[in-house]
Order: C-alpha cells, then sequence, then structure tokens
C-alpha cells in the first residue's frame, strides 16, 4: 500500500505556513533518514534509515526501542491505534509484531509467499490485516500465536489501501480491481460495495465522524463517498496528478492530500482540502519535510536533516 | 488420494518398476510426460501495478496511425493447464505509449480482446517506453476465462536494453519480473519499408 512515506522517499518537499506550525518536539538520529511514520499517539517514530534499516524511536527522549535490520526487508508497516504496538511485513511475506516499549514478546510469522504490500491493526488491537502483494488481504488474530480469521475478496487483484472507521466496525477497502468495499468488522461480510471508480485507489480513509469516504488514487478526483449509503455525494477535483495520500483531520473539516506526478518526475505536491468550502490550498513554507502522520485527529509534520529531526503540529 | 505425476514416478522407482536409462532427474522426466500429453505450466504471476483501467474498449488495434515507436504486434493464445484451449477467455492488456506514459483520462493503449474460435487473441501497438519508475519496458495483461482464476502478469521483451542481450540471465535487473519466462522473444517482420516486432505469449490458467 502506498503512503505519505513514499511519497516523502521520492522527494515530497512538504512545507507548511510556518505561523500555522506548532513545535512538539526536537529528536536526536541515530542515522540519515529519507522518511519518518509518526504513531497515532505522538509517542514514537518509525524511522526508515537509508541503509535500509528502520528505528523505532522514542519521541520524548530520541531512545530507540527497536531496530529491524536491512537484512529484515521490510516492505511495510504500521502502528496500532493506541501506539502500543508495531507491525511490519517484509518481502519474503513474513510479518513481525513488535511492542513499542515494555518487554512483551515479539511475535514473527510467514502470514504469505509474496512481499507484504500492507499490514494495518484493526480496532481491538488484537487482529491484525496483512496483504501480500496483489492479494486481497487477510485478517489475523494475533493475541496468542497468529491465527487466520477471515479473508477479504477482491474480483481479481489485491489490496491497494484500507482504513478503519472511527468507532472500528467498519473497513473500507480499494482494490487493484478499482472496487470499493466496506465490511463488518464483526462478521467480515460485504457491507457496502462501489464500482463507480475506473482507476485504482490509493487512499481510502474515513472522515472523523465516519460519516464519509475519502476515496483518492489514480483518478483526477478525490470521490466523498457517504457511508450510509454507499454512494458517491460530490467530488473534489481540479488537481493535476494523483493522489497518494489522504489524511482527515479529526476538525471534520480538514484532509490533507498529497497528489503524485503521473510519471515519478515531479516531486510530490501536498494540498490542504477544506471539505466544506471544497477548496484546496498548498501547503507550502520555506522548510522540506520528511514525514508526518495524524496524532490524535491532528496533523503532524516532521522535518528530517542529518541527524536532527524536528517535528511540528498543524494548527 | 490420487498421486501426481512425481509421486507416481518416484513410487515407480522406488518399487524397480521403472528403470532410466539416462542421467535425467525425475523432474524432468516428469516435465517430458506433461509436455508429450500437451500438458502446461501455469503463467507466472507478475503485478498489476497501479494504473489498470476498468471498461476499457473492445479492440485490437492500439496503435493509431502516426503514433511514435517501433510497430508492435503481440498474438498468443490461451490455454488452461491440461493444454485445452480457452475459447471464452477474456485477454485485457494496458501499456504506456512510446514515451512511458499511461494515459489515465482515456483509453490509449488499453484494450479487452476476446479470442477467436481458436483461442488465438492478437493486438496492434507500439513498443511501450521507459519511465522513472520501472525498469524494463512492459505490457500489463489481465486474463479471466469462466472456471479458472484470474491471472495478473506482464510480457517483457528480450530486446530491452536492459538485459544487455540475455535476458535469462539478466532479467532480475526488473526486480518485479517473476520468471525469466516472461521475458518474449521478439521477432522483426514485415517489409522494410514497414517492419514491426512481432512477440507471441502464450497464456495458461489455473484451475479456479
Amino acid at each position: 500500500m502506498r503512503s505519505w512515506f513514499i511519497c516523502i522517499t521520492v522527494g515530497c518537499c512538504l512545507a507548511v505556513h510556518a505561523a500555522e506550525l506548532k513545535p512538539v518536539a526536537t529528536v536526536h538520529l541515530s542515522c540519515e533518514s529519507p522518511s519518518q511514520m509518526v504513531s497515532p499517539n505522538g509517542g514514537q517514530l518509525a524511522v526508515r534509515c537509508k541503509d535500509h534499516t528502520l528505528h523505532l524511536v522514542d519521541v520524548a527522549n530520541g531512545h530507540e526501542q527497536y531496530v529491524f535490520s536491512a537484512a529484515v526487508g521490510v516492505s511495510s508497516y504500521a502502528y496500532s491505534r493506541d501506539g502500543r504496538w508495531f507491525a511490519a511485513g517484509t518481502k519474503e511475506g513474513w510479518v513481525e509484531i513488535v511492542p513499542t516499549s515494555g518487554s512483551a514478546s515479539p511475535k514473527r510469522w510467514r502470514a504469505d509467499d509474496r512481499r507484504i504490500d500492507t499490514v494495518q491493526f484493526l480496532a481491538d488491537g488484537d487482529s491484525l490485516l496483512v496483504a501480500g502483494a496483489d492479494k486481497p488481504g487477510a485478517v489475523w488474530d494475533v493475541r496468542e500465536a497468529p491465527k487466520l480469521r477471515a479473508s477479504l475478496h477482491s474480483d481479481f487483484a489485491g489490496l491497494t489501501a484500507c482504513a478503519l472507521s472511527p468507532d472500528g466496525k467498519l473497513l473500507a477497502t480499494a482494490d487493484g480491481d478499482t472496487v470499493l468495499r466496506i465490511y463488518d468488522t464483526a462478521t467480515w461480510k460485504i457491507v457496502r460495495e462501489y464500482r463507480g471508480i475506473k482507476l485504482e485507489t490509493f487512499a481510502v480513509p474515513f472522515t472523523g465522524d465516519g460519516k464519509y469516504l475519502l476515496a483518492g488514487g489514480a483518478d483526477d478526483h478525490i470521490s466523498v463517498l457517504e457511508v450510509s449509503s454507499g454512494t458517491e455525494v460530490r467530488k473534489l477535483g481540479g488537481q493535476a496528478g494523483y493522489v497518494g495520500e489522504i489524511l482527515p483531520l479529526g476538525d471534520n473539516r480538514r484532509a490533507a492530500v498529497v497528489y503524485l506526478d503521473n510519471n515519478g518526475l515531479k516531486p510530490p505536491r501536498p494540498m490542504m482540502w477544506n471539505l466544506e468550502t471544497l477548496k484546496a490550498e498548498p501547503l507550502t513554507s520555506e522548510r522540506p519535510l520528511t514525514g508526518g502522520g495524524l496524532v490524535r485527529g491532528k496533523l503532524w509534520v516532521v522535518s528530517a536533516a542529518g541527524s536532527s529531526l524536528q517535528a511540528w503540529e498543524y494548527e | 488420494m490420487p498421486m501426481n505425476r512425481r509421486e507416481l514416478l518416484e513410487r515407480c522407482f522406488a518399487f524397480g518398476a521403472l528403470t532410466i536409462a539416462t542421467t535425467s532427474s525425475l523432474s524432468a522426466i516428469a516435465s517430458a510426460w506433461d509436455d508429450a500429453e500437451g500438458k502446461r505450466q501455469p503463467t507466472p504471476w507478475c503485478e498489476l501495478g497501479p494504473f489498470y483501467k476498468r471498461q476499457a474498449p473492445h479492440t485490437s488495434t492500439l496503435r493509431a496511425a502516426g503514433d511514435p515507436g517501433m510497430a508492435l504486434s503481440v498474438a498468443g493464445t490461451v490455454y488452461n493447464v491440461r493444454g485445452e484451449i480457452l475459447r471464452d477467455a477474456s485477454v485485457e492488456v494496458w501499456q504506456t505509449d512510446n514515451a512511458g506514459h499511461y494515459d489515465n483520462e482515456g483509453y490509449r493503449y488499453r484494450a479487452i480482446l476476446q479470442p477467436d474460435e481458436k483461442a488465438l487473441y492478437s493486438f496492434d501497438s507500439v513498443m511501450p517506453g521507459h519511465y522513472p519508475d520501472r525498469v524494463c519496458q512492459h505490457v500489463h495483461y489481465l486474463v479471466q476465462a469462466p472456471g479458472h482464476k484470474p491471472l495478473v502478469t506482464q510480457l517483457y521483451f528480450s530486446t530491452d536494453p536492459v538485459f544487455g542481450g540475455n535476458p535469462d540471465k539478466n532479467y532480475r535487473r526488473d526486480p518485479l519480473i517473476t520468471s525469466h519466462e516472461l521475458v518474449r522473444p521478439v521477432m522483426i517482420k514485415g517489409e522494410p519499408q514497414q517492419v514491426f516486432a512481432f512477440v507471441n505469449f502464450d497464456i495458461v490458467l489455473e484451475k479456479a
């Protein structure tokens, strides 16, 4: 699954009006890092290093809690919603879950015979969605030894994006077959299906109130879908390139969107959409940013240069 | 439970019912036996990529007059693993133009092909271009037939400079290529004034 962090690694020059940024952390890094992911509670950073290692670094004191070596070949990763667990998928189809602090034992198992493209914790933190390349994904119960709980559906291709509803009762998925599906996470039955998008979707988050889905990808617009009816209620268009990431803010009014160039020639372009006025403004400033994420519904942006990393909250 | 080809061979070998006078491995013999019976290995999977677009037109002519790039003609037959042809298959293809651009707004270089009564499909296009995110020139395939697993794969060209003239050895220079079988020989055909590249790419589907 594509992510904010992929856009950063290809040279995203994300930057924000200085007046709208509140500094939240300064962290010393042990490596040169092209991209970083912030945990949902703001307590930790997953720091991808140029030497292909992946470090879990505490925001408060820069302490490294865990390091995935380059030999592990991490291909996808995610924090649990409470920030207590971190899952990493590898190029060889393995999945590893580690605690972000404390001494609980890591879990490691072979979940697929292909590269793992997606790992995503479900709301309970006891379940993990795992998808191998071009596979629709499977839900694993990870409370004890990992156990397969449910398999998701696709007409012919694999998961390209997924997101949990704020209450955790629904899972939205987008697949290479261009179909959006919403699953009931209690039964794993499909409760809504939307086939109105012709190109692939790379981001499909719920809004903070759970009423809408924002679906963006290779198409020239973002579709706003009403969850209760499964229908498209509006489009956010007019931007060049395809959508690599959508981060809806907790105020239910705005969403940060990263647009990518179809041919990978131009740097990624971040915008802030106002979902009420349907207008978008570029996120611009003097300092190029290298990572970010949503922390308790607010956008955090990160800039790393050499061994120094700074994080700000977007207000 | 019925034994498969390899198990049967091994059982025969173990009980002395089969005398092997050559140095061939059991695997090679099993493969030769399969060939003799017309059986085929499934076409390897190769990932879908990000630019599939639904509802492509039904046409076998992807190339328009004056399009830049080497003319390309691709043909092949769709089989199942028993070597039987699959007339009711659908073959969907998409690729970049010669400059390495996908048409996401429209449907240039995208098509759904319906094989003929001999399960033969073909299309006319241009050699796809290279682009920054991918190492090799390629054509995407989605092949479906009732009762069979959908196949997502990609066709590559032995003439691609990336392979340095030796695709069997160098195909991994593109990390997405899963098998050297997907790199197909390219023949130059046609009159001197109108040469084109021809590639044969047979497809083999597995039962669902």
